[in-house]
């Protein structure tokens, strides 16, 4: 029972983890990406049809990341070439792909919302033999697919990258001072598009686990908010990628633990909220921290 | 006469850009599908102003449109970006549906005074804590009421599916509300209600005040330039409240008017996306009251066309999703940038 909800939460938080490192890479570049939704929504469709086309999960992994980051990259230039608004870019992102992946689905495939080809080719679970009978850490780490895998990778990569390597210094910067960036005869443009193509890279992969990952078919639902919750997971996180994954483990956890007390306790409906409440509780906190600092500061 | 015509021609073009690349991106959609776009499009603009019955549909359809932009608009001209009309729009209308379905034997103006006046006020109040945080301590409104939104869509469905399920429903919706609480119909049989007018009230005494008094003006010299407003003995931080309090009950008021004046009850699902499709507009408006009208009114075309051009020309619907964010793409774009550097 607790094993089965251990490993479900752990399934649970791999897209969030994934969107939501993408998106917090994207903000310390300098962008707030609401679009993460949309990355995640078309990298899931072209994973079942890829997987359907070809039966190989592999290929369908990478057209998903291909199609987030096309996506991403899309959105980038819009924001960063003609200097829209980048609030209104993502919503508008989000509403177009909804539209255009059931205008697609109805045009091409002749179904309304779902589709679920023959043939879909799962990404394999990964069984770790020494570890599967081990309790809890057996549910935990065995039987995980390569996104999974992946996603926690991504947790202490990012974070070296960002404190130790060039890039993370020059994407940093450019998030913090763009000016800067320019003065030193880098384009600071164009690492804000690099981070954005990845973000949309792994929201496209976030996608792709929970369409060849989890449920085996696409439906227009299928991304639920979470690209949306990936947000709340990197405000959380703050510019910490450990952080970030608290975050989201504990979101996925209430994915989880949503599908479990469905119709028990609490309503299913309020628990799906609650992420969002735990994101301005946590906001709150941490402004009256910070405004609590400032004060000492001035009387120091 | 002409040369002070000139700028105000050129923003009407500028604002009208998004909306031709945004049809561009369609036909580019319609013609891999199959579809003739420009034959699409006839379809769609005769759906949409042929006729008055027609026209009448349109002018239903941006009801709510008017209301969700005139709430973006006001928070946008003070500098709050407010993004949770949406969250205000879903309040709204469920506290303006139970009282319309609870008090049956009040007289009409009252049960709808007291609808419209409690969404409102549900509005007001929701948008209160953003504005408070954003205020006092420096928290991003953006994320406060996108999250908002959500929890807001979470609440009311948890109500609509439980507590205030109409019995014998399977589906998630209220009972109907009682005749003495609809907002009658201006020209039966279309479905153009009081809503309407009221509404477009609304967004021509905003382009008064935003305009003729001192409040208004206070108001954009608040978004234009805060340090200055803050030098001249203007409190950046209570405009900013109040801000967001107004343009939370404008949204409440616009799901009101939806629930008392269209749809007669809460469902769920109650908004496909009014509260961000108002954002669009405010952007598109730039804050304008003319702007808003405009822009509600072409939205309002948009979705009712929709509709009628899946039923006569199998063109799927979401044609006009696809179109309507792509709009939203383009709606802050500088799209002149396009051609300065290509030439």
């Amino acid at each position: 029972m607790i094993d089965a909800f251990l490993h479900a939460a752990i399934v649970m938080t791999t897209p969030i983890l994934l969107a939501a490192i993408g998106g917090l890479v994207n903000r310390i570049g300098g962008i707030v990406n609401i679009g993460l939704e949309s990355m995640m929504l078309g990298g899931a469709l072209i994973a079942v049809m890829v997987s359907a086309q070809t039966g190989s999960a592999g290929l369908a992994i990478l057209a998903a990341l291909v199609t987030g980051a096309v996506l991403g990259l899309l959105m980038s230039l819009v924001i960063t070439r003609l200097s829209a608004n980048e609030i209104i870019v993502g919503l508008g992102f989000s509403v177009a792909t909804a539209g255009l992946v059931r205008f697609f689905l109805k045009s091409v495939y002749g179904v309304s919302g779902t589709y679920n080809p023959a043939g879909v080719a799962m990404l394999p679970p990964i069984d770790i033999p020494a570890l599967h009978a081990a309790p809890v850490l057996g549910a935990i780490v065995s039987g995980q697919d390569a996104l999974t895998w992946l996603a926690w990778a991504l947790v202490p990569a990012t974070a070296f990258a960002l404190r130790r390597t060039r890039w993370g210094l020059r994407l940093r910067a450019t998030g913090a001072a763009e000016a800067t960036v320019r003065a030193v005869g880098l384009a600071p443009l164009t690492i804000r598009d690099a981070s954005t193509v990845f973000a949309g890279a792994l929201a496209g992969l976030a996608g792709a686990h929970l369409s060849i990952g989890v449920v085996g078919l696409f439906n227009e639902g299928i991304s639920g908010g979470r690209g949306f919750i990936a947000l709340a997971a990197f405000y959380f996180g703050r510019s910490s990628p450990w952080r970030t994954a608290l975050g989201a483990l504990l979101f996925g956890g209430f994915d989880a633990a949503q599908i479990r007390l469905q119709g028990h306790w609490i309503p299913a409906e309020l628990l799906q909220a609650l992420p969002y409440a735990i994101v301005i509780a946590v906001l709150t906190g941490l402004g009256l921290a910070d405004r609590r600092a400032e004060r000492s500061g001035r009387m120091g | 006469m002409m040369r002070a015509l000139r700028p105000r021609v050129a923003d009407g073009l500028g604002a009208a850009a998004p909306f031709v690349f945004a049809l561009a991106i369609g036909a580019v959609v319609l013609f891999a599908a199959g579809f003739e776009p420009l034959s699409v499009y006839r379809l769609m603009i005769e759906e949409g102003f042929g006729g008055e019955r027609r026209i009448a549909a349109t002018l239903t359809a941006s009801t709510p449109l008017l209301l969700t932009g005139l709430a973006a608009a006001i928070a946008f001209r003070s500098g709050v970006f407010n993004v949770g009309a949406e969250g205000c729009f879903y309040l709204g209308g469920l506290t303006a549906a139970v009282i319309g379905f609870s008090a049956p034997s009040w007289p009409s103006a009252l049960v709808l005074g007291a609808g419209l006046g409690a969404a409102a006020l549900i509005g007001g109040l929701w948008l209160l804590g953003p504005g408070l945080l954003r205020a006092r301590l420096g928290v991003d409104e953006v994320v406060t009421t996108l999250m908002l939104n959500f929890i807001a869509v979470g609440i009311t469905s948890w109500l609509v599916n439980g507590p205030l399920l109409a019995r014998g429903s399977a589906n998630s919706a209220t009972p109907a509300i009682a005749l003495n609480a609809t907002l009658p119909r201006l020209l039966p049989p279309t479905t153009l209600h009081l809503g309407f007018a009221i509404s477009l009230a609304l967004v021509i005494a905003y382009g008064v005040w935003g305009r003729f008094t001192v409040g208004g003006f206070r108001s954009r010299l608040v978004g234009t330039n805060p340090r200055f407003a803050r030098a001249v003995g203007i409190e950046p931080e209570r405009v900013l409240v109040a801000t967001m309090v107004v343009s939370g009950a404008v949204g409440g008021l616009a799901g009101a008017i939806h629930a008392l004046g269209l749809v007669h009850r809460f469902v769920g699902g109650f908004s496909p996306g009014y509260g961000f499709t108002g954002i669009a507009i405010a952007l598109l408006a730039r804050n304008s009251a003319l702007g808003v009208i405009v822009a509600s009114i072409l939205f309002g075309a948009l979705s009712s066309a929709g509709a009628s051009i899946q039923l006569f020309s199998n063109v799927p619907i979401e044609i006009v999703q696809i179109l309507q964010g792509a709009v939203m793409v383009f709606a802050t774009a500088k799209l002149g940038r396009l051609w300065r550097r290509a030439g």
